[in-house]
Parts: C-alpha cells; sequence; structure tokens
C-alpha cells in the first residue's frame, strides 16, 4: 500500500504553498514578536504548513481527509489566537462550517468508494463518479475554499493575527479546496458533462457577490478577504471549465494570487499594528508615513487586477480564454464584469487607506525591517512572475500536459 | 540581437536608470533626450522594411514573443519616435522645479518602450502586455500631478481598464477562431461570433483612443496631469496606438465589408464623439481643457474615416491622425508655453498677449488653422478625404463631420481671440518668451504643419498610400478626389459662416470669450450644457452608480448568507436541543418504554432488510 505520491501538479502546489508560507513565517518574526503565547503560534503555523503538504500528496482518501481535519483544528487555534470571547466565536463558526464540509466530503468518499471499490487514487483512475458523490465532495470543496454559499466563515476569520490571515485566506488553505477539485476531478476520476456548467456558475456567483461586498464592507480584512473569495471564483472557474488552457490559467492563478494577496494581508497587517484600527474610513494619507507599504499594497493591488506586467495578467488572461474557447460566452462575460469590480474594490482601499487626509491622531510609523522585506518580497516577485512568465508557464504547461493524459 | 528588440530593452532600461541620476539640473532632462534620440535613429532604418523575429516565451497556448515590422506598422512607429523627441525637448524647459521629474520621464521612457512594443508585437497576447502596460505609465503620469490627481488617474485607470478588459476578451475570442495568436496568420470574416470579437477589439482600441464614451478622464487629466504628459499621451500616443489598431482590425485581422453593421457602428461612434466632444469644447473657459476636449472630438474623425471602410475615407483618417498629432501637440505645447509664462490657463483672465509672445501666438496660429481644416493647412486636406469617405457612405454622416468643423472653428476663433487678442491685463505687460527648448518644438510642429499641407501629396502617396499596398486596397485609392471640388466649396462657406458666428458673437458680448454665449445659453441647449457641466452624462460617474447599487444588492446577499449561520443554524439548534430536553423528565419507566420502542423499530428494520 502506498499513501503518497507525487507528480506535477502536486510538486506545483507544495512549491507555491511552502514558497508562500515560509516568507509568511518570516514576517511572523516581525509581527508576533510582543504577544504571549508565541510557542502556540508557531507549533500551529508548522502544523498547519505541515499538514497541507499532506494533504497536497496524499494518494489515498481517507488519509487526505485526516491531513484536512487537522488543518481545520490548526486553523481554528489560529483564528481565536488572541482568546477574546468575539474572537473565540469566529473561531468556531469557521470550524464548525469546515468540518460540516467535510464530513459531508467523507460521506461522498464513500459513495466513491462504493462505486469503486476503493480509496486509493491510483486504484479508483479515471472511473466515473456517481453525481451524489460529486455533490458532496464538492460541498466539502466549498466550504474550504469559502465559496457562495459557504464562505461567510473567511471574512470574519479576519480577526486573527495578520500572517494568520495571510495565510488561511490567501496563500494555503483557501487553495486546499481548490487543490483537491484539481486532484480528484480534473486529474483523477471522470464528471458528468453537466458539472462543467453547475461549477463554474456557482464560482461566478460567488465572485460577483463578494466583490459587491468587498466595495461595502469597512473594515480593510474584511474586504481583503472578500477579494480572496471572489478570486477564487475565478481559479474554480480554471479548474472546472473542463478546457486545457483554462486550465493553466487556474494552475498560475493560484501561484500568482496567492503571492500577491499574501501580500496585501502581510500589508494591512503593517497598518493596523501602527494605525490601531483595521476600518478604513478612520484612515487616510497613510502613504506618507509609510511609502513602502504603500508601494507593495499598490504593486500586489496591480497583480491581483491582472494588469501586466505583473504574474496577475496571465492568469486571469489564460482564464477568461479558455473559458471562451469553451464556448461559455455568458459565464466569460459575468466574470469580466468581476474583473473590473476588483479594480474598483481594489483602488476603493487603496485611496481610503493611503490617499487624502489623515484621520488617525495618533504618529503613525512604519513597520519593522523584516516585515517591510516579507511584503516587498512578495511585491517583487509579483512583478518578476509577469516578467519572467515564461518558467511557471513553461512548467504549468507540462503539469497540464500529464494532467490530461498526454504525459504519463 | 535584433534591432527591433533594442527599441524596446533601451527606453525600459533607461526608465529605470532615471532614478540613479542626480537630481541636479538638466542630467535627467538630457538623458531623456538623449533616450528618446537615441529610440528615433534605431526606429529609422526599420521605416518600409519587413523583418521578423521571435522566439517562445513559455507556454504552449500561443504565447509567443514575437516582433514583426511591416511598412504599416514602421510608418507609426516612426511617428512615434519623433513626437516621443519632440516631447522630451519640451519637457526639458517645462518640468524644471516641478515635484516627482524622475518619476515623469522614468513614466515618459516606459511609454516609449511600451508602444513600441505594442506597434511592433506580431502576436497578440504580447501586444495586450504591452497595450494593458499602457495603463499603469497612464496611471502614473496623472498620479504625480498634485493633491488632487490621485482621483483622476483611478479614473483613467478604472475608464481604460473597463476597455481593456473587452480588449482581452477580444483577444481570446480572435485567438480562438483563427486558431492562432499570430497576427500575420490572422484574416477572418466578420460574421457571426466574429463580429463580436470584433466589436470587442474595436472597443479596446477606440477606448485607447478616447472617443465616447471612454473620454471622460481626459478633460480632468488637462486639469491635474503635467502638461507634456497631456501633449504626449492623450494628444498623440494614445492616438497612433488606437487608432494602429482600429485599422489593423478594419482592414488586416478582419474581412469587413462596406455594408456591415460594423462599419455603420463605427461610423456612428465617430460622429457622435465628433459633435458632442465639439459642443462641450465650444463652451469651455481653461485653455487646457478646451483642448481636451478638441483632443476627444478629433478622435471622432479618425474613427469615422476608417468606419467608412472605403479606401479614400481610411487613408483620410489615417493621415488626420498624423495631422491631429502635430497639430493638437502644437496647440498644447502653446497652452504649455502660455501657463508657464503668465501662471494661468483660466481664458477669462487672458489676453493680449500675443505681442508679447510673438512665436507662440505665431505656431499657434498656424496650428489652429490646421484643426479648423483652413487652406493649405494639413488638416483641411485629411479631413476633405474623410468627408469623401463619408459622403459616400451616407449624407448624415458627411453632415455630422461639416457641422463639426463649424464648431470646431467657432471654438478657436473664440480660443486665439481670448487668449492672444483683445485687452491686456496690467499684470501681464512684462512677460516674455519662452527659452528656445520650448519653442524649438512648436516651429518644427507649425513647419510640418505647413509642409504637410502645401506639399499633401507627399505624405499621402510617399508615406500613407505605400504602406497600405498590402492591405486589400490595391488601385487607384485617390482616383475619386475630382469630386472634391463641391467639398471644398461647402467647407469655405462652413468656414466663412463659422466667422460670421464669431463677428456676431463678439458684437454681441463684446469680448472674444463671449464669442459664443449665443449659442450656450440658447433655449434647448443652454438645459443640456447645464446637466453636463453638472457630469450628468459622464459614462464614468454612471458605471459607478451602477456598481454602487449591485455592490449593495450583492452585500445585501452576503448579509443573507450569513444570517443562516449566525442566527438561523443557531437558533434551530437551540430549539432542538430544548426539545429533546423536555423527553429528559428523569422518570425512570419512561426511559424504558423509549428503549422498547427504539428495539421494536430495530427489530422491524432488521427483519425486513434480511428479507
Amino acid at each position: 500500500m502506498n499513501y503518497f505520491y507525487a507528480d506535477g501538479l502536486a510538486v506545483f502546489m507544495a512549491i507555491v504553498s511552502s514558497l508562500v508560507g515560509s516568507i509568511i513565517v518570516l514576517y511572523s518574526f516581525g509581527y508576533i514578536s510582543h504577544y504571549e503565547e508565541r510557542n502556540e503560534y508557531y507549533f500551529m503555523v508548522v502544523l498547519f504548513l505541515g499538514s497541507m503538504m499532506g494533504i497536497i500528496f496524499s494518494r489515498n482518501l481517507i488519509c487526505l481527509y485526516l491531513f484536512w481535519e487537522i488543518t481545520a483544528i490548526a486553523c481554528w487555534r489560529l483564528i481565536g489566537f488572541f482568546r477574546e470571547k468575539e474572537h473565540v466565536l469566529k473561531a468556531d463558526k469557521a470550524f464548525l462550517v469546515t468540518v460540516f464540509g467535510a464530513l459531508m466530503m467523507l460521506i461522498g468518499f464513500l459513495y466513491v468508494y462504493e462505486a469503486t471499490g476503493s480509496f486509493d487514487l491510483g486504484v479508483i483512475g479515471h472511473s466515473t463518479v456517481p453525481n451524489i458523490a460529486m455533490a458532496l465532495i464538492l460541498f466539502g470543496i466549498l466550504s474550504k475554499s469559502a465559496t457562495l454559499p459557504l464562505h461567510t466563515w473567511l471574512p470574519d476569520a479576519g480577526v486573527a493575527p495578520s500572517p494568520v490571515t495571510a495565510l488561511l485566506h490567501a496563500a494555503v488553505l483557501v487553495k486546499i479546496g481548490v487543490y483537491v477539485y484539481a486532484r480528484l476531478f480534473v486529474a483523477t476520476m471522470t464528471l458528468d458533462a453537466v458539472w462543467h456548467t453547475v461549477v463554474p456558475v456557482i464560482a461566478g456567483a460567488s465572485a460577483l457577490v463578494s466583490a459587491g461586498a468587498a466595495m461595502i464592507d469597512k473594515d480593510m480584512k474584511r474586504i481583503i478577504a472578500y477579494s480572496t473569495i471572489s478570486q477564487i471564483g475565478f481559479i474554480f472557474l480554471g479548474l472546472s471549465i473542463g478546457n486545457e488552457v483554462a486550465l493553466a490559467g487556474g494552475l498560475l492563478y493560484i501561484l500568482m494570487h496567492g503571492m500577491a494577496k499574501a501580500g496585501l494581508f502581510l500589508c494591512a497587517g503593517i497598518i493596523e499594528q501602527s494605525a490601531h484600527t483595521k476600518d478604513i474610513t478612520k484612515m487616510g494619507g497613510l502613504i506618507k508615513t509609510m511609502p513602502v507599504t504603500a508601494m507593495a499594497f499598490l504593486i500586489c493591488a496591480f497583480s491581483v487586477m491582472g494588469i501586466p506586467p505583473l504574474g496577475g495578467f496571465f492568469s486571469k488572461f489564460l482564464v477568461i480564454n479558455g473559458t471562451l474557447q469553451s464556448g461559455h460566452v455568458w459565464i466569460a462575460l459575468m466574470f469580466l464584469f468581476g474583473a473590473v469590480m476588483t479594480i474598483i474594490y481594489l483602488f476603493r482601499i487603496f485611496i481610503l487607506i493611503f490617499m487624502g487626509q489623515t484621520k488617525v491622531e495618533h504618529p503613525v510609523k512604519e513597520g519593522s525591517f523584516v516585515m517591510l522585506f516579507s511584503v516587498a518580497l512578495l511585491a517583487v516577485l509579483s512583478l518578476a512572475g509577469g516578467i519572467f512568465i515564461n518558467y511557471p508557464a513553461d512548467y504549468v504547461y507540462t503539469t497540464v500536459q500529464q494532467l490530461m493524459g498526454v504525459v504519463k | 540581437m535584433n534591432i527591433m528588440l533594442w527599441t524596446l530593452i533601451i527606453p525600459a532600461v533607461a526608465a529605470a536608470l532615471v532614478f540613479l541620476l542626480p537630481r541636479r539640473a538638466y542630467y535627467r532632462e538630457v538623458f531623456a533626450i538623449l533616450v528618446a534620440a537615441t529610440n528615433l535613429i534605431l526606429v529609422f532604418p526599420l521605416f518600409r522594411k519587413e523583418m521578423l523575429f521571435s522566439f517562445p516565451w513559455g507556454g504552449g497556448w500561443g504565447l509567443e514573443f514575437s516582433l514583426r515590422v511591416y511598412p504599416f506598422a514602421s510608418f507609426m512607429i516612426l511617428s512615434a519616435a519623433a513626437f516621443a523627441l519632440l516631447i522630451a525637448l519640451y519637457s526639458a524647459s517645462f518640468m524644471k522645479g516641478k515635484d516627482n521629474v524622475s518619476q515623469f520621464y522614468a513614466y515618459f521612457l516606459l511609454t516609449i518602450a511600451q508602444v513600441n512594443g505594442v506597434l511592433l508585437s506580431n502576436n497578440l497576447i504580447m501586444m495586450l502586455f504591452f497595450w494593458e502596460g499602457l495603463l499603469l505609465t497612464l496611471f502614473g503620469f496623472i498620479a504625480i500631478g498634485g493633491k488632487e490627481s490621485f482621483k483622476t488617474a483611478v479614473k483613467a485607470f478604472v475608464i481604460n481598464g473597463v476597455a481593456d478588459i473587452c480588449f482581452m476578451a477580444g483577444i481570446a475570442l480572435t485567438g480562438f477562431i483563427a486558431g492562432t495568436f499570430t497576427m500575420s496568420g490572422i484574416n477572418i470574416p466578420a460574421q457571426g461570433l466574429g463580429s463580436v470579437a470584433f466589436l470587442l477589439l474595436m472597443i479596446g482600441a477606440i477606448g485607447k483612443a478616447g472617443a465616447m464614451p471612454f473620454h471622460s478622464w481626459i478633460p480632468d487629466a488637462a486639469k491635474d496631469a503635467p502638461l507634456p504628459f497631456m501633449a504626449f499621451i492623450p494628444g498623440s500616443i494614445e492616438k497612433i496606438v488606437g487608432i494602429y489598431f482600429l485599422a489593423r482590425i478594419s482592414l488586416d485581422l478582419f474581412k469587413l465589408d462596406h455594408g456591415s453593421w460594423l462599419s455603420y457602428t463605427m461610423m456612428t461612434i465617430g460622429a457622435v464623439t465628433i459633435l458632442a466632444a465639439v459642443m462641450m469644447a465650444l463652451v469651455q473657459h481653461d485653455f487646457k481643457k478646451l483642448l481636451s476636449y478638441h483632443a476627444i472630438s478629433q478622435v471622432g474623425y479618425m474613427i469615422l474615416g476608417i468606419g467608412t471602410c472605403v479606401p479614400v475615407g481610411i487613408i483620410g483618417g489615417l493621415f488626420h491622425m498624423i495631422n491631429n498629432a502635430l497639430y493638437k501637440d502644437g496647440l498644447f505645447l502653446a497652452g504649455g508655453a502660455v501657463e508657464r509664462q503668465t501662471g494661468t490657463t483660466d481664458l477669462n483672465k487672458l489676453g493680449g498677449i500675443g505681442l508679447k509672445m510673438p512665436i507662440t501666438f505665431a505656431c499657434f496660429l498656424v496650428a489652429a488653422f490646421s484643426i479648423s481644416g483652413v487652406p493649405p493647412f494639413n488638416g483641411f486636406f485629411s479631413k476633405e478625404l474623410i468627408y469623401d469617405g463619408a459622403l459616400e457612405r451616407g449624407w448624415i454622416f458627411y453632415g455630422a463631420a461639416a457641422l463639426g468643423s463649424f464648431l470646431t472653428a467657432a471654438s478657436f476663433l473664440k480660443l486665439g481671440h481670448a487668449a492672444f487678442l483683445g485687452k491686456r491685463d496690467e499684470q501681464y505687460n512684462n512677460i516674455k518668451e519662452v527659452p528656445w527648448t520650448m519653442y524649438l518644438p512648436m516651429i518644427v510642429i507649425a513647419a510640418f504643419c505647413i509642409f504637410f499641407g502645401v506639399y499633401n501629396s507627399y505624405p499621402i502617396y510617399h508615406l500613407i498610400q505605400p504602406v497600405l499596398s498590402n492591405m486589400a486596397l490595391d488601385g487607384n485609392i485617390l482616383g475619386e478626389t475630382h469630386a472634391n471640388v463641391t467639398l471644398v466649396i461647402v467647407t469655405i462657406v462652413v468656414l466663412t459662416a463659422a466667422y460670421l458666428n464669431h463677428r456676431y458673437g463678439v458684437k454681441k458680448t463684446g469680448k472674444g470669450i463671449g464669442a459664443v454665449d449665443h449659442i450656450h445659453y440658447a433655449p434647448v441647449l443652454h438645459g443640456i450644457y447645464d446637466k453636463a457641466e453638472r457630469k450628468v452624462f459622464d459614462p464614468y460617474d454612471i458605471g459607478l452608480k451602477f456598481i454602487n447599487a449591485f455592490s449593495y444588492a450583492a452585500f445585501g446577499v452576503d448579509r443573507a448568507t450569513d444570517w443562516v449561520y449566525n442566527v438561523f443554524s443557531v437558533k434551530t439548534a437551540n430549539v432542538f436541543s430544548n426539545s429533546i430536553k423536555k423527553a429528559h423528565t428523569g422518570n425512570f419507566s419512561m426511559y424504558i418504554l423509549w428503549s422498547l420502542a427504539g428495539m421494536i423499530l430495530l427489530a422491524v428494520w432488521i427483519i425486513k432488510t434480511v428479507k
């Protein structure tokens, strides 16, 4: 029996998660240094990253489920890290929603077992799964990847320390669901054709609703979290439309979004620590006192918007390109509208935080060196990802060929 | 390495180097001029050549780094390089002592690299990369303008971003229909899905060129952004890029017939843009703002010309693009000279400075005659060609273009009168002419305006016609120009009418700035102008309102979903456990009864399933 194995997809995902994860841990040295319970913090973060690797390399569905739940537990402790009553409630909410989803998924796994006689992905192969199993597993995936209507725990989880939100919301946790989708339904099982429409429509609705919420909300971290939900919609679209180009776009999106969105959350952490507030209507004019943070924020925001020469451009283009190639013009239109919304809400948050007259009364100072270094590094990586697109694109191309069964 | 690659690398690297240069006088200025000159020297040998250079850029989805120069692109790139050099010269004096000079030059040089990239790309995705990249430099240019300019920068970014997102979809669709992203290999019919692709690409192109409804950031930017920017970006570069691509899709990438609804759409957009923008220009009281509305209006002529899909109209549209870039640069530079010497661009304060700044005034006059279409200046000839094409397609388009000319002439009569003639305010008694770095570019431009007018056959036959020869435009392109006599007479009548109108207005109000008040305050127009001044018609504001309404609805959906978790499920759980709790009475015999009932149910189920 072999419980683990690695292929192009798994290695890609492992590289992305550990790259962004390690930058986030580096940033934590500055962020968390003056809090109690640092031991618990680092234990949970490393446990989380470790179990993430477990999910990525799992070959067995039960094994995958176990690691999945470990991430949920680590995430529960981390969200409630400050132990205020309100925070613990939010942590419970996140835990309950994701675990409920996971249990549904477990039932789905049982259906898969019934249909194929094995939990081993190698044995299951390209067999067709019953729709009920697909629906249940999808439920679990959507709850973990915070997609409508199972998304509201993610903005609430913004009460956690900023590196944690970066880790959970941007880079790693929400990508678990997306990755498992790719692992199960793209790389392994064969789906009913109807899912190639249903999943993109859910993703589109999720992308639009959360983009709208990001326009209205006033809490900085909640806005960025809504933006994550919205961008996850694009990733789901890429993976689920059933088209090679879109799939490649979806995978690149995981990389580009992970770097840029982690950058945004880490910038938000710097701002939160020095402005002592998360309400963007009470900030303003911070570009004068924190220029490095502002520039990093802006560059990462441009990458999320998908503006060349930043990396986000290629991933967004490939996803839209693939969608149009598969003939879903209306779904593509929905996402194009979502892309416009992305530009507007990111500018809204940038203007309210950094431009205009400052409303913060006490002196605001720039973050510590290691924190600034981390955000600047993420901004530079976002830029490099666009200019040297050939390296990730070549890798993803090979991976997609492998997934589609061209290269073994 | 290939010469085409150098035109991308040198300006881009130079843009980064600007920040390393000392901030003392003229280091950065001279550097920028040198790079712009190098760029011009590099692109010069490309003129009317054909060359291809490509290597794969990653992945296998048509993403290829592919550069191709052919006559049409070489002509465009040469024009862009020439304007860049003129603006670099001019900026040297204008930007002196301003803030953010390093950033200005960095964006300037980066724009040169990106424009070269757009014009040389032979791969649609790569072109999109440079095309959308222009968003960032545009944003930066406006953002460095001052305190309030950031909002305008965002407005420009969002408006162009919307157009670019349509453009992106258009490129994806085109690549899908054609089966390749290599531009030289695409030639698809503009029907069915092809017409959707065409429409999306057209939106991107006219958005870049600044036609309606993607125009409303330009007048705002005129107020906030540095003036050389206005001359460089909306005045010439974006027109060159946008019109270049509009011509490419109409002639080359798509097979477009005259009768196609797409052609009518383009002509309608062109005609509406001409009229609506010039109506707004007419009533402006600010030098730069008035010019910026003309920057919008003139692009209407180009779109109308290309939209006619007849050779004479297309030639006219392209010729007009070059002419517009010339005289519009000249006008903006004259406006900048006035601003630098007097400190204002408000027409209410200006007046009577024509003799104090004779060179500026003379250059202004030449450019104003050109844009108004007075013979024998260059604007006259390109407009005549467009009229000819428009008349061939329908008198209504011709009528709109002619009315536009009347209003253009009227507004320039007003501008020239209010700024340079009339009574001079005492504080301007001691102003002097601008330094040579500022008037030299103006003189060069004015000279070209006259040259391209008097010797109009040179640009038409030697620059534009040959570069179009491989574009399904074979044959005698200007064969129908003999019919022009009537058109010329109409033009002269229109211009005379504009002059008489001006005399009437000046007589009525007694000053140059009031020359068009009788139009401004005419019964119906007055109300419309009022609303336009309050930005009721600004598509950006309308769009934002729509987005806001949508967002509130979406936020409602989101809150409703959250309610299910935070309230509904909690309450349900409470109700459920409370009712279960009631069953636990502590009564022993009751518990035995529960257990018995359960065992019976279990037994029944087992018996049933075993059978």
